[in-house]
């Protein structure tokens, strides 16, 4: 508990965390709900992530950076307590688990098409679990290293400002046949993740960067995906982003160096890593909050329960649209989590004048 | 900790013994590189639907005097003639490297889509496969032997790639095909060959409606439908320029770089005026006409004669499509931009294009005129 975490690994952590498997279908998703030059979307809705993290840096300065759970004991009683810790138990670790389950089902469009899924998944799952025991301040070291590890992939795009054009995005601005609400849900699932800074707060280092570094990591993440649509959408006719399910692995095949072409099997693997990162944070937080229901267990154990109950979880969605389904489903519910605790925990603090001195 | 090193060996055994569950060995497989696909049936039978499906497979194995195999199926569509096919050989057939698609015309006539579809469907097929028009019929073409070439499809392969570098034909791949394809103001192009005694050559430039075949550009008009279609640089094109009494002169010109840009105009009556201006720069390297090159005066009279010849060729590659109604140079995308969303949801423009006064200028600039005077 004495390692803190440096803002610049929070700035890191929060994004490698936000980005993950979703942004296979981005710009599909875009096109879709927000219609013409869609990709504009990805600001409207990081605004709304914005003021998401407002209202969780309202609890942390309220809080005088007491952990979630210290603010909940400290004036609701067991009986409230256990039944959310479940709830949040239950969101996270299947989130978790989906996650692995999308990547390796998009994995098998392309390798191992006939591969038990399951087998593929269980690899995914030992990686993680051995991060996971080894706690925050590993995990965030170890997700700064894979953003190294990926962030080069960025200069993958300048193969195709070749073929983009600015005639493409027309001068229409989220015209044709849109879908805000819906989709706007649909689309912040890919920028949950952020969330769980709520998680970090005894493990800041520096108060006052704290949030500065979350706002910042959202920055990245928002950064990242416009740039990305935006090739998306010049480089794709309109139609016919809307027809692609994964326009980003059709990128990625139309790379081609000059002494090998057809390498997106090789560049998806790293997707691997920001994919594991959620997975990690979100069983870690899982782990976090199993915890505080059983506090003298051992948390390699508790982290074991979670991945198995996440395990069997995942044997029963068994196509690719089911798992995205699910998905679905629990980003609604995180989206509930992501508002609903953070304003829970305000109610409580105001209602007790801030936190008692410890 | 001391778990660690179990927990690594059973990693270790997972890792390799995943690996066991799809193999792929290299010598038993089939890498298809080429596939052709015909009408089976002739024109005047109507009623067989199926397809003349070809594959081109080169082959690595030393021991075999083969350096290819080629197989036909007729089939309805390409994946049953894939299970056709695995029926007449040794090798398990994959698409993984497949380079070109070659559609018979006649086949090209009703429609190409179905099978680009599950091209762009099946992820082990790169965007970057090009897309081919045959004057005649794939199989013919992709059968033969070629004794001065390299087998079928990797010449083909290689002609497109060299010469597309070039800008004398187009390198249409799925990626564009069914980007074009989709978009709105734009109709999609494929490049087009013909089989002759000795060889393959490059026929012209086919433009389709949708995904239907309409009609073609020669080939010694495609640098001039470039010029009009896009940017580019690289290039040759070799101009006639006669003046009507005296006799005609050749000029080569080379090195080209050519940009042009579209301005939409709409008149009171909702009739659209569009202006298309091309700049092309580049040097002359054989000139055959009376006029000097290195004077000033001369070389201005022969950058207005060459500028005349590109707009008149022009004009007419131009009347060509809009007798055909088809916006090959995607001038419905100019139009598209000028407008908004509801004026171009209105607007028809498939009905509109034919009738649009669409208006050539060219500006010809000779850089230099080699090293001679």
């Amino acid at each position: 508990m004495n390692e803190k975490l440096h803002p610049f690994h929070i700035m890191i952590l929060i994004y490698m965390n936000q980005t993950g498997v979703v942004i296979m279908s981005l710009p599909h998703l875009l096109a879709e709900n927000f219609g013409y030059n869609g990709w504009l979307g990805v600001i409207l809705i990081s605004l709304v992530v914005n003021l998401n993290i407002f209202i969780i840096s309202i609890v942390y300065r309220l809080g005088k950076g007491k952990s979630i759970f210290q603010i909940m004991e400290s004036s609701l009683p067991r009986v409230i307590t256990f039944p959310i810790y479940m709830i949040l138990i239950g969101v996270w670790s299947m989130t978790g688990c989906m996650v692995i389950k999308n990547y390796v089902y998009i994995y098998q469009i392309m390798s191992y098409n006939t591969t038990h899924a399951m087998l593929l998944k269980l690899l995914i799952d030992i990686i993680a679990y051995l991060l996971i025991i080894k706690g925050i301040y590993t995990i965030s070291k170890a997700a700064t290293s894979f953003f190294w590890i990926t962030s080069w992939m960025l200069l993958l795009q300048l193969f195709f400002i070749k073929d983009f054009e600015w005639a493409r995005l027309t001068p229409f601005l989220f015209k044709g046949d849109t879908h805000f609400l819906t989709g706007g849900f649909i689309v912040f699932t890919a920028f949950l993740g952020y969330e769980l800074c709520f998680m970090l707060f005894p493990y800041a280092d520096n108060p006052k960067k704290f949030i500065k570094s979350v706002y910042k990591g959202n920055l990245i993440t928002t950064l990242t995906y416009l740039i990305f649509c935006l090739i998306c959408f010049g480089f794709y006719s309109f139609e016919q982003i809307r027809n692609m399910m994964y326009p980003l692995l059709d990128l990625l095949s139309y790379i081609r160096l000059p002494f090998i072409e057809r390498i997106e099997n090789l560049l998806f693997g790293f997707f691997l890593f920001t994919t594991i990162v959620s997975v990690v944070l979100y069983s870690w937080s899982a782990q976090e909050t199993f915890a505080r229901i059983v506090p003298k267990a051992n948390k390699k154990v508790l982290a074991f329960i979670i991945l198995t109950f996440g395990y069997i979880v995942a044997w029963f969605p068994d196509t690719l649209s089911e798992v995205g389904q699910w998905l679905q489903y629990l980003g609604y519910a995180e989206l509930g989590v992501a508002f609903g605790l953070p304003l829970l925990l305000i109610l409580i603090l105001v209602i007790h004048k801030g936190a008692k001195p410890s | 900790m001391r778990t660690m090193p179990k927990a690594a060996a059973l990693l270790l055994v997972i890792v390799i013994i995943a690996g066991c569950g799809d193999q792929r060995i290299l010598e038993k497989q089939g890498f298809i590189q080429s596939t052709g696909y015909d009408l089976n049936g002739t024109k005047n039978d109507e009623k067989d639907n199926r397809l003349m499906i070809t594959v081109d497979i080169p082959k690595s194995d030393p021991e075999q005097r083969m350096q290819r195999e080629t197989l036909t199926a007729i089939a309805h569509s390409s994946k049953e003639a894939k299970i056709l096919f695995a029926g007449q050989t040794e090798l398990s057939l994959v698409s993984g490297q497949l380079r070109s698609t070659l559609f018979g015309v006649s086949l090209a006539k009703t429609g190409i889509w179905k099978h680009i579809d599950t091209l762009v469907r099946d992820p082990s097929i790169s965007q970057r496969v090009k897309i081919v028009v045959v004057n005649g019929r794939a199989h013919d073409l992709l059968v033969r032997d070629y004794p001065q070439h390299p087998r079928a499809g990797q010449y083909i392969d290689r002609m497109l790639e060299k010469e597309s570098a070039l800008m004398s034909f187009p390198l249409v791949t799925i990626y564009d095909f069914s980007r074009d394809y989709f978009d709105d103001g734009i109709e999609p192009i494929a490049p087009i060959i013909r089989e002759n005694k000795k060889n393959i050559s490059f026929d012209g430039i086919a433009l389709f409606k949708k995904d239907r075949y309409i009609t073609k550009i020669e080939s010694k008009q495609s640098l001039i439908f470039s010029m009009m279609k896009q940017n580019f640089k690289k290039g040759e094109i070799s101009m006639k320029l006669g003046d009507g009494s005296k006799k005609q002169e050749y000029l080569l010109f080379s090195s080209v770089i050519s940009n042009r840009n579209v301005k939409v105009k709409r008149s009171t009556k909702g009739n659209f005026n569009i202006q298309i201006n091309i700049v092309v720069k580049g040097s002359v390297l054989e000139y055959s006409g009376s006029h000097e090159l290195s004077k000033d005066y001369d070389r201005k009279k022969i950058e207005k004669r060459m500028a005349e010849y590109i707009e008149n060729e022009a004009a007419a590659l131009m009347a060509t499509m809009q007798k055909h109604n088809v916006d090959s140079l995607g001038i419905g995308r100019n139009v598209r931009n000028s407008l908004s969303y509801e004026e171009w949801n209105k607007l028809d423009w498939n009905k509109e294009y034919p009738d649009a006064d669409i208006r050539i200028s060219a500006r010809i600039v000779i850089k230099d005129f080699g090293k001679f005077k």
